[in-house]
């Protein structure tokens, strides 16, 4: 049984080519390059990349113009001359690249422009932050809209609030916009930038000009490209440059380097400067971030130790799964922990995917199971239960919110929302269907029971935003008030997507405490900024022909498409973070740009495969459980102890509050009973999210009134230590049960007794010093029942029982 | 099992900060450095070390419901009757101060409080001025805000083996829990009233048939049977529930930790003082409790939501509390204590000013009124005040970010220190509160 215990690693060491640090290649960024006026500048970073994954920045390679006619090189940094389409020649350690450049405008050098050039010195300056002029009534007298979500709103507090003093033209130095935020006079939020510096100088020639408003509306920004995209680098103190080009929508493209925001959000391994350059620190991996006017990107940067003789095991039998995560690990040079043994399997499995334990019986028969591939069968069986489908079914009630509001979704809707969705996935329907069906609903909440997830929150606003987390994992209300400064939702696109919702009508029914759910087919979302009604728009996507169906028909065919590139690994996500504790992902509703997930290869391919398969969640499941990733042990090894990201080794979850609870019953043989169920029924089963009780609530069951997955609370509370301690969970259903009395009545010595309670609760035999000590603790004790009940109530109060592992 | 504490702020300073940053932002220690780089960016404008306090307590008194602030410490008896209610007022212990003509007792020591009767905000739905009342926030769409307790158990954490915030008898609403920071910081909820005679905290006590021997046994058998799982415990969540298993494990052994649950331990001359009833017993447990350790006690009572016959409500509800927070302040000061404890008695929002056709009063948030004492407040004043029908402040608007600020500054905590919530967002305790200095003795 202890066979997978010690696999045995074969370790093969890196080629000693990599040592000569001659690199295999080099990539060069931007691909290609195109400078708009005479003031257009373009930086050029040069990548050299290794035999063993590394980078390296190359600080002075060899660039040249095709024709110096067009344009010249400036450190690194190309200049127009001649409007023109020509080429860059990179050289650097035997390696060339071309990269073709074109040249327009190269005469002109066109006016400031508030929004392009002014906006960005706000942002990049922190000015418009939350904690400064960006917050709701600004700060000492000057507000700015927070990270700039109204351009027109910041032109106006800037020219007019205070003309002659906030803004001087005749003394554009001594304006206090300038004079403020150089330091020159005291200013709360202390120098932000240098006098003479370029964020400086922008102003004042700005404020020079006259301080003109765009004339035009100016061209929209469309994308941001952070160069380099990925780096892996040996060694700390290593320094990186990073690049950001801003693309428009008229095709032109800027080096925005110097008007970027940059954050890291791992400092110890990789610190950013406010430049744009990072310095290497210890190893890990930290994703560095830019933002620029509405959009954030990262770029993921990997620091290992230099000159580390790392080799990655060799292991066999993996699957597609292993195989990407131990892409990962290998990046990382992280070896993974080994394979658990079969009863630390059975047990793991047995709970994530039927909320119980293994019985004693189920665990003889595995070990007795000779075949190789027992593990899948017993995957399969388990699959098979009823109380599968009870787990998920619970896991959706979550997502869907289910559970009864006053005056709005009665105990009997609640039920019949429940049956519906146990039927879905009793009969593994595909997903898709599921929630499609369910984002489109209309009618009765009695004869079409998905017409209640609208009945449960009839606010707009909240509605979408709950349809954003629970089905696409996106948390958008930052957007509702403020374009979200760490992920790409404008409020643009927040009313947009809540104008899907705008025309859903309620009524009562015949039965008063019925009500039907329709399209009333009229009533505009309003832009609170402009005021203006917004078309009903795809979050990222498109703005699609609504006006002859309900709006939410087009909304469910969007999310549930296989195009869509968010639905398909959220669902595959909350799957994986179901059975890691550890959303790829995470947590695995707030998904964003500046959260991205540990390893985007696997969550791509888990959702790609999720959505080819026809959205089948059991075969999603099983590709998951029989990973080798998942069936490693908890132990960590030196190279993998502090992570907690990547899947190296598996997590210690503390058990959810339904399934302690069921698993305590299962355990102590005794029944749980609650409201509207018959005696002995399980909490998972329980339909409403109202319904509860102290250890349910204790342990963290979600009240279900907020979409948020956090609801479900995994910590541990001072309460949940004394209620195991001393209150009726442990202590009284050890008596209730009358497992002990049983057992001594049937003659059974100590040791045997002793030894079936560790089968119980922890899925093993007892070690034999655990044997040794219990059994003496036993007989040294007055009251033989009493010393082995307190074995049993020693058992459930341990991590190792509370937690799965 | 149990594993050594540690000393300086609190034995959970180190774990659960780890704790807290694993659970929300990832592992390979994120947030940390952005903390201080956040920190690092504005030093130069803000100071974010505590101080020695004036308070090293304080019992939050919460009367749920929103109590009119017009039949309880700000009555107008010169206004209409549609606007002065039905009810009376009689003279206190300050010139020209009066009170409801049910709160005889506290009249008297009116002198040691300060009665805040310009209290405002605009918030007036229950769950939203709750969350206002309890967080020094407005409702967030994007972040659930810590309560003042659980601000006070992340920033000061426990003290002399008890938890430092306590509810009482359960939490009285989820705006009174941790928030963002997790329930690591939430309270810890007795879950059963003090004013019941069979009164005891729920799993505080060893079960019956379990004497402090076997009790031992079973600790005993617990580290034998926990060892083969001890190799894992470098895991967060296994570090912070051996923490709360060794403070329940010095809670249930501690005689003088759980004596301060204790109330029958407690004088019947002084239980008979406070009132033998809900607000009574529970003032004097929470008297109990940060007499011995605890650092924040939140207590509700009575149900104050009168919409109808607000005549009948408030003389079945206020002489209770009467007695009780009389009592309270002369106990709290016979034993010493009253300059070291804030007491805080509010609500979610006051009444309308017009008396409605049910005869009772609906939501305002406009204007109602808050009692301080004690803990370093002034003794002897009434700050602000309402206008004649109580309907807007006419003088110095208190507003629910300055009175969280100022119940923080009194607890030597400084509200513009930011807290790292999830997706390593910083957050100001209070989002530009002001110290209300003329409050403060």
């Amino acid at each position: 049984m202890k066979a997978f215990s010690a696999v045995m690693m074969a370790f093969v060491l890196w080629p000693s080519l990599a040592r000569a640090d001659a690199p295999v290649g080099i990539e060069v960024y931007p691909p290609k390059i195109r400078l708009d006026s005479a003031r257009d500048r373009q930086r050029v970073l040069v990548q050299a990349t290794f035999t063993d994954g590394r980078t390296a920045h190359v600080a002075a390679p060899a660039l040249k113009p095709s024709d110096p006619k067009f344009f010249a090189v400036e450190n690194g940094t190309l200049k127009p001359l001649a409007d023109g389409e020509t080429k860059l020649i990179v050289e650097h350690a035997g390696h060339t690249r071309e990269i073709p450049v074109t040249v327009v405008s190269a005469s002109s050098d066109p006016p400031l422009s508030f929004r392009l050039d002014v906006m960005p010195v706000f942002a990049r300056a922190g000015c418009n932050m939350g904690s400064c002029h960006g917050a709701a009534r600004g700060k000492d007298g000057f507000r700015l809209s927070l990270f700039g979500f109204d351009p027109a709103g910041d032109y106006h507090r800037i020219t007019r609030e205070f003309p002659g003093r906030r803004i001087d033209p005749g003394a554009p130095e001594e304006s206090l916009l300038v004079a403020k935020a150089t330091g020159a006079v005291p200013h709360t939020g202390g120098k932000r930038f240098e006098p003479g510096s370029e964020l400086a100088n922008t102003l004042v020639r700005w404020i020079a000009a006259g301080a003109p408003d765009d004339p035009a509306p100016v061209a929209k920004l469309v994308g941001l490209d952070l160069y380099p995209p990925t780096a892996l680098v040996a060694g700390a103190d290593v320094r990186q440059p990073f690049v950001a080009v801003a693309r428009f929508v008229d095709g032109t493209d800027r080096d925005v380097t110097d008007l970027c925001w940059y954050g890291s959000n791992n400092d110890p391994t990789a610190k950013v400067s406010p430049e744009g350059f990072v310095t290497t620190g210890s190893r890990g991996e930290a994703f560095i971030m830019a933002r620029y006017d509405t959009i954030t990107v990262g770029s993921p940067i990997v620091v290992i130790p230099k000159d580390l003789a790392f080799a990655y095991p060799q292991e066999t039998g993996g699957t597609w799964v292993d195989e990407l995560v131990d892409r990962k690990l290998e990046s990382l040079r992280i070896a993974p922990s080994g394979v658990c043994d079969d009863e630390t399997f059975l047990r793991r499995v047995t709970l994530d995917l039927t909320g119980l334990v293994p019985t004693p019986e189920e665990r003889a028969a595995f070990l007795a199971d000779g075949r190789p591939d027992r593990r899948a069968h017993v995957v399969e069986e388990l699959l098979g239960r009823k109380e599968f489908v009870e787990l998920w079914v619970m896991k959706w009630a979550e997502i869907l919110q289910i559970r009864t509001v006053a005056n709005e979704v009665s105990p009997k809707a609640v039920l019949l929302y429940h049956q519906w969705l146990d039927r879905r996935i009793a009969a593994n329907e595909p997903i898709d269907t599921m929630v499609r069906d369910l984002v489109s609903a209309s009618g009765g909440t009695f004869t079409n029971p998905p017409t209640n997830y609208f009945q449960q929150e009839r606010d707009t606003l909240k509605l979408s935003e709950n349809v954003a987390q629970a089905f696409l994992g996106m948390r958008i209300q930052c957007a509702q008030c403020h374009n979200h400064p760490f992920d790409r939702w404008t409020m643009d696109d927040y009313y947009g997507f809540a104008a899907f919702f705008k025309q859903i009508a309620r009524k009562r029914g015949d039965d008063p405490r019925e009500f039907i759910v329709y399209d009333s087919g009229s009533g505009d979302m309003k832009h609170p900024v402009t005021g203006q009604p917004v078309t009903p728009k795809f979050l990222g996507g498109e703005a699609p022909k609504v006006t002859d169906r309900d709006r939410r028909e087009a909304l469910a065919a969007w999310i549930t498409s296989p195009d869509n590139p968010y639905f398909a690994r959220h669902v595959a996500n909350i799957a994986w973070t179901h059975f890691f504790g550890r959303g790829i992902v995470h947590e695995p509703d707030d998904a964003r740009v500046s959260n991205p997930p540990s390893n985007g290869p696997l969550l791509a391919e888990l959702g790609r495969r999720f959505a080819a398969s026809g959205w089948d969640f059991r075969l999603l499941v099983r590709d998951i459980v029989l990973s080798r990733t998942y069936q490693r042990v908890c132990d960590t090894n030196a190279t993998n102890k502090l992570d907690d990201v990547n899947f190296s080794h598996a997590a210690v979850r503390r058990i959810r509050a339904e399934v302690l609870l069921d698993v305590l019953a299962e355990v102590t043989d005794t029944k749980n009973k609650f409201p509207g169920l018959p005696l002995g029924a399980r909490a998972v089963q329980v339909a409403d999210g109202r319904t509860t009780n102290y250890f349910l609530t204790t342990f963290g069951r979600a009240t279900r009134d907020d979409v948020c997955s956090c609801a479900v609370r995994m910590d541990p509370s001072l309460s949940q230590a004394l209620h195991l301690l001393n209150g009726d969970a442990a202590n009284d259903r050890i008596k209730q049960g009358g497992l002990v009395a049983k057992a001594i009545a049937a003659g059974k010595p100590d040791s045997e007794i002793i030894d079936g309670l560790f089968v119980r609760c922890y899925g093993r035999m007892p070690t034999e010093r655990e044997r040794i000590e219990t059994v003496t603790t036993v007989m040294a004790a007055p009251d033989r029942k009493a010393a082995i009940e307190d074995v049993f109530w020693a058992l459930l109060n341990s991590p190792e029982f509370i937690f799965n592992h | 099992m149990t594993r050594p504490r540690l000393s300086c702020s609190g034995p959970f300073a180190g774990n659960r900060r780890e704790f807290l940053q694993v659970g929300c932002l990832g592992g390979l220690g994120l947030s940390l450095g952005s903390m201080f780089r956040m920190q690092a960016a504005r030093a130069d404008a803000k100071s974010f070390n505590h101080f020695t306090g004036t308070a090293q307590s304080v019992i939050h008194i919460w009367l749920p419901g929103g109590w009119a602030q017009q039949e309880t410490f700000d009555p107008k008896p010169l206004a209409p009757l549609e606007y002065r209610g039905e009810m009376g007022s009689i003279e206190t212990s300050l010139p020209g101060v009066r009170f409801n003509e049910l709160l005889p007792k506290t009249a008297q020591i009116a002198d040691r409080i300060t009665v805040v009767r310009s209290m405002t905000h605009g918030e007036a739905a229950h769950e939203r001025g709750t969350h206002n009342m309890f967080t020094g926030y407005r409702p967030s769409p994007a972040l659930t805000y810590p309560s003042f307790g659980s601000v006070v158990a992340h920033e000061l954490g426990p003290r002399d083996r008890l938890p430092p915030y306590v509810c009482l008898p359960n939490l009285p609403a989820p705006d009174a829990g941790a928030g963002y920071l997790g329930s690591a910081y939430g309270p810890f909820t007795l879950g059963s009233d003090p004013a019941n005679p069979a009164f005891t905290v729920r799993d505080l006590a060893l079960p019956g048939g379990v004497d402090p021997q076997r009790f031992a046994t079973r600790q005993r058998l617990r580290d034998a049977v926990g060892r083969h799982f001890q190799r894992l415990e470098n895991t967060a969540n296994l570090e912070a529930m051996d923490e709360f298993y060794s403070r329940a494990y010095d809670l249930v052994s501690s005689a003088q930790a759980r004596a301060a649950f204790d109330i029958q331990a407690e004088p019947d001359t002084v239980r008979d003082a406070y009132g033998r009833n809900e607000a009574g017993q529970r003032m004097l447990l929470a008297r109990r409790l940060v007499e011995s350790g605890v650092r924040l006690v939140t207590l509700s009572y009575g149900g104050w939501d009168m919409h109808q016959k607000i005549r009948d409500g408030i003389t079945k509800t206020l002489p209770p509390f009467d007695q009780a927070y009389a009592a309270l302040i002369r106990d709290l000061e016979r034993r010493g204590l009253l300059d070291t404890t804030l007491v805080m008695v509010s609500s979610e929002f006051g009444r309308t000013p017009k008396i409605n056709p049910d005869a009772g009063r609906d939501h305002w948030p406009k204007v109602f009124s808050v009692v301080l004492a004690g803990g370093g407040v002034k003794r002897g004043l009434v700050y602000g005040a309402s206008d004649a029908i109580a309907a807007e402040p006419a003088d110095a608007p208190l507003t629910v970010e300055d009175l969280a600020t100022t119940v923080y500054h009194c607890l030597g905590i400084v509200a513009d220190k930011e807290l790292v919530a999830p997706g390593n967002r910083p957050v100001e305790i209070v989002d530009g509160g002001k110290v209300r200095n003329e409050l403060l003795a």
